[in-house]
């Protein structure tokens, strides 16, 4: 699916609150705060559109909590702000290794016939793109299977497409507009130029 | 163990939204349909279960007032005693048996129906949710969990019966069919089940991300996924940097420029209601020239105040109307 006409003006509109908070901050940032505030209030404002119903969105506002735990809590409405962001994170993860360690020790050698053995290293790598995937998904770490893992990645991959989209279009929007305000002020003299 | 993990999820998770809470069950259902072991009988009549959907209906909705009364108890202690009701599970009669697996796979399938739709929003603009109730329908129908313990389990992760009921009737029954040649013990058909389910939602993702169809084989295919996700966030990580480094202008022209700049904008990508914004008449005709959009006549575009524009371009618009 492609993210829909509504998706992107919530997500418009919700970024432009999260942007007002850093209103009074403007003149005397430097570019890389005024990128981090860009980048916090954009990712808060995507997580916000699901609303706490999905797990990568709860975990990337808790993510941006421990970086402004203030703009989090000013763009989300009060109640889901506190529960989301004084939710401990799940220990499932820390349970997981310790699984896979005493699987380790407990493993015998069988003997494996040449198509087990390609299986295996078929299902090894799979086990290694996934925990690969769980990296780069916020909160993939605490999704304990995988079918929610590959739901919850498709719903982030559908929401980034959006959270670029727009950005895309304001980003080209503005350059566009800086542009042509340095030809204006560079060239005050002359009409403007139709193409 | 998994499990107990998951049971601190769960106990944590009580103070999170319902939706959250349902989520999270929802791997509680899971961890048990593969760890809970059914008796061998379980298996075997499941197995061979074949069972017309009209004819389940029936029974669904015959079965379903009674059921859900069963289900209202907690999630841990349930799951083994309801099984030793039907200790001896030697084909009573069909209706017997028609009965009791469609009780439980009411409770499995609006699960796999929750679970399916869960993770979308109930805003429901996202369009994966058709699209994805299809799959797990689909899934649903070829595979089945007839383990009585795991429907007992998951049963109580169910919130929202009602919503999900209307979903059911649509698809009324989950059954297993077992493939020739294939076991039929619970385990594997547990994993058969999950395998499928995976292997549907993969199909989805393939669909999503540009040049995924062509490629065999699921590690290629995880490989393309992560790349895309990751460029992803790499362009999220270029498009803040360019916009932070827009040089402000304070210019009174400025935000008249912009709001033309992004009225074309949104009539590309938005359908623009929602928005308001102040349209000057001299700044349009030059506007036009300068468009590498295409501008549609210059209406009067709703836009609620270009605010990124913060960094000194422009005094307060009004936000909303």
């Amino acid at each position: 699916m492609q993210p829909t006409s509504s998706m992107k003006e919530e997500f418009l509109q919700k970024w432009q609150m999260g942007l007002q908070i850093y209103r009074p901050l403007i003149d005397n940032t430097s570019v890389s705060e005024r990128r981090k505030a860009i980048k916090l209030s954009a990712d808060v404002a995507m997580a916000s559109l699901r609303r706490g119903t999905t797990c990568w969105s709860r975990a990337l506002i808790q993510k941006t909590a421990t970086e402004d735990n203030f703009l989090v809590r000013q763009m989300l409405s009060g109640i889901k702000a506190e529960t989301l962001i004084n939710k401990k994170l799940p220990k499932v993860m820390c349970h997981r290794k310790i699984v896979r360690r005493s699987k380790k020790i407990l493993r015998r050698r069988k003997s494996r016939s040449a198509i087990e053995e390609v299986a295996a290293k078929a299902r090894k790598l799979v086990k290694k793109k996934t925990q690969g995937l769980r990296n780069v998904v916020p909160g993939g770490e605490f999704m304990s299977n995988d079918v929610l893992l590959i739901q919850e990645t498709l719903d982030y991959i559908v929401s980034l497409q959006t959270q670029v989209n727009v950005m895309r279009s304001i980003v080209d929007a503005a350059e566009a507009g800086s542009e042509r305000t340095a030809y204006y002020l560079g060239k005050p003299k002359f009409a403007i130029e139709d193409g | 163990m998994d499990l107990t993990g998951e049971f601190e999820a769960r106990s944590y998770g009580g103070g999170a939204t319902r939706e959250a809470t349902r989520l999270e069950s929802l791997h509680l259902g899971d961890e048990f349909r593969q760890l809970a072991l059914p008796p061998e009988n379980a298996g075997g009549f499941t197995a061979l279960l074949e069972l017309p959907p009209t004819q389940a209906v029936n029974l669904l909705r015959f079965t379903d007032s009674p059921s859900s009364s069963s289900q209202a108890a907690a999630v841990t202690g349930i799951a083994p005693p309801p099984l030793h009701s039907y200790g001896t599970l030697t084909f009573p009669s069909n209706s017997v048996l028609m009965e009791r697996a469609a009780r439980f796979s009411t409770d499995y399938h609006q699960n796999g129906n929750v679970s399916g739709t869960s993770s979308v929003p109930s805003n429901s603009s996202v369009k994966t949710e058709p699209a994805e109730t299809d799959s797990s329908q689909a899934v649903n129908n070829r595979s089945g969990k007839r383990k009585d313990s795991d429907k007992k389990a998951k049963s109580s992760t169910k919130k929202k019966r009602n919503k999900s009921s209307e979903e059911n009737e649509k698809l009324p029954y989950v059954h297993v069919r077992a493939r020739r040649g294939q076991a039929t013990d619970s385990h594997s058909l547990a994993e058969r089940a999950r395998r499928e389910k995976i292997n549907a939602r993969m199909k989805l993702l393939q669909e999503l991300v540009p040049g995924c169809d062509k490629i065999q084989g699921t590690a290629l295919v995880l490989d393309e996924i992560i790349n895309h996700v990751q460029s992803l966030q790499r362009q999220v990580e270029m498009l803040s940097m360019r916009l932070a480094s827009v040089n402000p202008r304070i210019d009174f022209n400025l935000d008249t420029i912009l709001a033309s700049e992004n009225g074309s904008l949104m009539d590309g990508s938005f359908n623009g209601t929602a928005m308001q914004v102040v349209w000057p008449h001299q700044v349009t005709e030059t506007e036009q020239s300068y468009h590498h959009r295409q501008l549609q006549q210059p209406q009067q575009w709703p836009f609620d105040g270009l605010n990124q524009r913060a960094w000194g371009k422009e005094e307060d618009q009004d936000h909303g109307q």
